[in-house]
């Protein structure tokens, strides 16, 4: 019986750890608070929007912090972040933490469209506002929240939309979609179909492969057996290469080539260099666009991490924490009922151009199409944000070396 | 029977300052507690067929995760309770409809097998969502707070105790320990090892599912990919193995302790808690590969010898 009673005092210790008091802290910086995706499936889509947090307060604290009136004075930012293991539930704990124990004064976002709407309830419960950044799906318009906002504008039915706009304009006749079996592929495909068909544009295959595919060929041959004149790859990142090299491989070449999600990233224009050009992909921001502060975030990334920021990423974590700051700024106080008065009704001067939320979303910012010329990103779609015409058909792919 | 009051009593007040916490812990002890209670619910039923049987199951994270997806297709036409106890027993009924077959296989083949029940309910979610709906995810909106949850977790994890318990000191608890001593041994004295596995494997999914109706909830927004995650059952292996899968106590200390630990280390050490935890585990498996509950019991009853 000893065996027992000594378990139950190892158990009981052990939670009453856990009970003590939370540690109080002054009023002299603002405590930022975030759950991020450092171990789990997740963890490598994150570092894009970690790195861009950081780069974020890289620049403030240059600055001196943010001016906030209510004090009379600057205060320096400090992050608090723990893992949330790619796991929703486990953010929404961190959130929790966060706000009930930790005690910070604002909160950012953490990766991914999943853990996004896992800690939104808890804006609306707390009173915390919150601006999404990594998170996108037409789902997010049920999201009937007064404190939580997204700024992505790669929302599928729009992003689609624009891409066969693209295709019409560029006058494609047909074309092949070949797609990942994952959530946001799947639901963009909802929408290019009709719109395709819309279009009158002839859709000649519609092809699937699961997620961790390591072999796309068989897929590839039957759409070079059907020679379209635009390929279309629903794909994630991981998958992304494979489509474009095993596309290079077989000498698939088609006038028009779009890969949803994985060009953006860094890695993906040193992998291919020049084989890259003409290779197009969603996302909304170039460091060309004609926005105050996009050269300089470029600059300062590069600075920083060695290499360029994500396109998508990067910079909607980096918009984020400017409509933060500039809301601070404005409320002139750190009170989260004013802040959210201010994000809710105020247009924003971002690296990414002014945005302004309507409901939760942010419909000031167009969607587009990236394609990449001469080793950079440029906007191809829509004419109005246009860095540069788009180049087509695509250049063939360059010869073997 | 002193000592059994004693410890009777002991329990009854643990029972008792749970159900106290919401009302003077913070939420985020609420939440950490909700975690551990689920984690002890889950790795609780485990038992019943992986500790007593030693069919070691990977099917948890299938029987949680049709749990959830039951609770947020009905989520807002039925009642929260009556959706959480029949997201228990749609997995029950699932368990039993596939038992036979599944129970003949043994060994390695049926840890392979349960994985395969995991990952075949995950794409048939995938594929059944597209289809009904048109995209995979689900918002869930006017959940339960976060107290009414809690008390759930902490019912559904007390019943899955005792559970443990009353089956392990029953006659069927005695039939189930023969299939693990040997299966074929026991099917000769008499005991229909077949039906046992079956009826064991049927009350290890029932809870489960209720957890993960409970959790769906608690969520908000759930996906295959994430609700029938194999993380899910492999960690609760890892609970039972630490404590000592053989009995209530041994799940119940494993599955308090790595909550605990995880929990200390997590927030303490973002970059590094994992790696220390994969230490420690390892450590135990190489050197208490019976639990760690196992080798105290022992020392403590060679002493009066």
């Amino acid at each position: 019986m000893r065996s027992r009673t000594l378990g139950y005092a190892i158990v009981s210790i052990c939670l009453g750890f856990f009970l003590v008091a939370s540690p109080a802290y002054s009023k002299d910086k603002i405590r930022i608070g975030f759950s991020m995706a450092l171990t789990g499936i997740y963890s490598q889509g994150a570092v894009s929007q970690m790195n861009a947090y950081r780069v974020w307060k890289e620049k403030i604290d240059e600055e001196g912090g943010i001016f906030v009136k209510e004090f009379g004075k600057k205060l320096p930012v400090e992050f608090v972040y723990y893992d949330d293991k790619s796991s929703p539930e486990t953010a929404v704990k961190v959130y929790e933490k966060l706000i009930t124990r930790d005690k910070v004064d604002l909160l950012f976002t953490p990766w991914g469209t999943t853990i996004h709407f896992a800690v939104a309830p808890l804006a609306e419960k707390y009173r915390f506002p919150m601006v999404g950044s990594t998170a996108s799906s037409v789902k997010l318009r049920q999201i009937k929240s007064r404190y939580f906002w997204f700024i992505t504008s790669c929302i599928p039915d729009r992003q689609m939309e624009a891409l066969v706009d693209l295709l019409k304009h560029l006058g494609v006749k047909t074309a092949a979609v070949i797609y990942v079996q994952d959530l946001f592929p799947r639901e963009n495909l909802q929408f290019l179909k009709p719109a395709l068909q819309k279009a009158k544009i002839e859709t000649i295959l519609i092809k699937d492969y699961p997620i961790g595919v390591k072999d796309l060929t068989t897929v590839l041959a039957q759409v070079k057996g059907k020679n379209p004149q635009a390929l279309i790859a629903l794909c994630y990142p991981a998958d992304s290469f494979l489509v474009t090299g095993q596309t290079k491989g077989m000498g698939l070449n088609p006038d028009f080539l779009f890969e949803l999600v994985g060009p953006s990233i860094a890695a993906f224009g040193k992998a291919f260099g020049k084989a890259a050009e003409g290779i197009a992909t969603m996302g909304h921001w170039s460091p060309k666009g004609p926005w105050p502060g996009a050269k300089e975030f470029e600059q300062r990334y590069v600075k920083k991490w060695k290499m360029r920021p994500d396109y998508l990423d990067s910079v909607l974590s980096y918009v984020e924490c400017q409509i933060i700051e500039e809301a601070v700024e404005k409320a002139g106080t750190l009170d989260r009922e004013k802040i959210r008065d201010v994000i809710a009704g105020n247009e924003f001067q971002t690296i990414n151009g002014p945005i302004r939320f309507t409901g939760a979303e942010n419909l000031v910012t167009p969607s587009m199409i990236l394609q990449y010329q001469k080793g950079g990103l440029e906007i191809i779609w829509p004419p109005g944000s246009a860095t540069a015409a788009p180049l087509f058909p695509k250049p063939p792919w360059p010869a073997r070396q | 029977m002193a000592k059994r009051a004693a410890l009777y009593g002991f329990l009854a007040l643990i029972l008792a300052l749970l159900c106290l916490v919401p009302a003077f812990a913070s939420d985020y002890v609420v939440s950490l507690f909700l975690d551990l209670l689920m984690w002890i619910a889950l790795t609780e039923s485990w038992i019943i067929l992986s500790g007593y049987t030693g069919y070691i199951s990977l099917g948890h994270s299938a029987f949680f995760g049709l749990g959830a997806y039951f609770m947020a297709m009905t989520w807002t036409h039925i009642p929260y309770a009556l959706g959480v106890l029949s997201g228990g027993l749609v997995c029950l009924a699932f368990a039993f409809a596939i038992g036979f077959p599944f129970l003949r296989v043994r060994g390695p083949y049926f840890v392979i097998l349960t994985l395969g029940l995991s990952e075949f309910t995950k794409y048939l979610f995938i594929n059944l969502e597209i289809k009904l709906g048109g995209t995979v995810g689900r918002i869930l909106m006017m959940t339960p707070g976060l107290e009414t949850l809690y008390y759930s977790v902490l019912i559904v994890g007390t019943g899955a105790t005792i559970t443990a318990y009353f089956v392990k000191n029953s006659r069927f608890g005695i039939g189930l320990f023969s299939i693990k001593e040997e299966e074929d041994a026991a099917n000769s004295l008499g005991i229909n090892t077949s039906i046992y596995k079956w009826l064991a494997f049927g009350i290890s999914a029932f809870f489960p599912g209720m957890v993960g109706a409970i959790l769906a909830l608690r969520r908000s927004y759930i996906d295959p990919y994430t609700v029938f995650s194999p993380a899910v059952s492999f960690q609760v292996i890892v609970m039972a193995f630490l404590g000592g899968f053989e009995d209530v106590e041994g799940a119940l200390l494993g599955a308090v302790v790595l909550t605990l630990v995880s929990e200390a280390l997590w927030a303490q050490y973002p970059y590094y808690y994992m790696i220390i935890l994969g230490a420690i585990v390892i450590f135990i498996v190489k050197f208490m590969p019976l639990g760690v509950l196992h080798p105290i019991k022992q020392r403590l009853l060679k002493e009066p010898q």
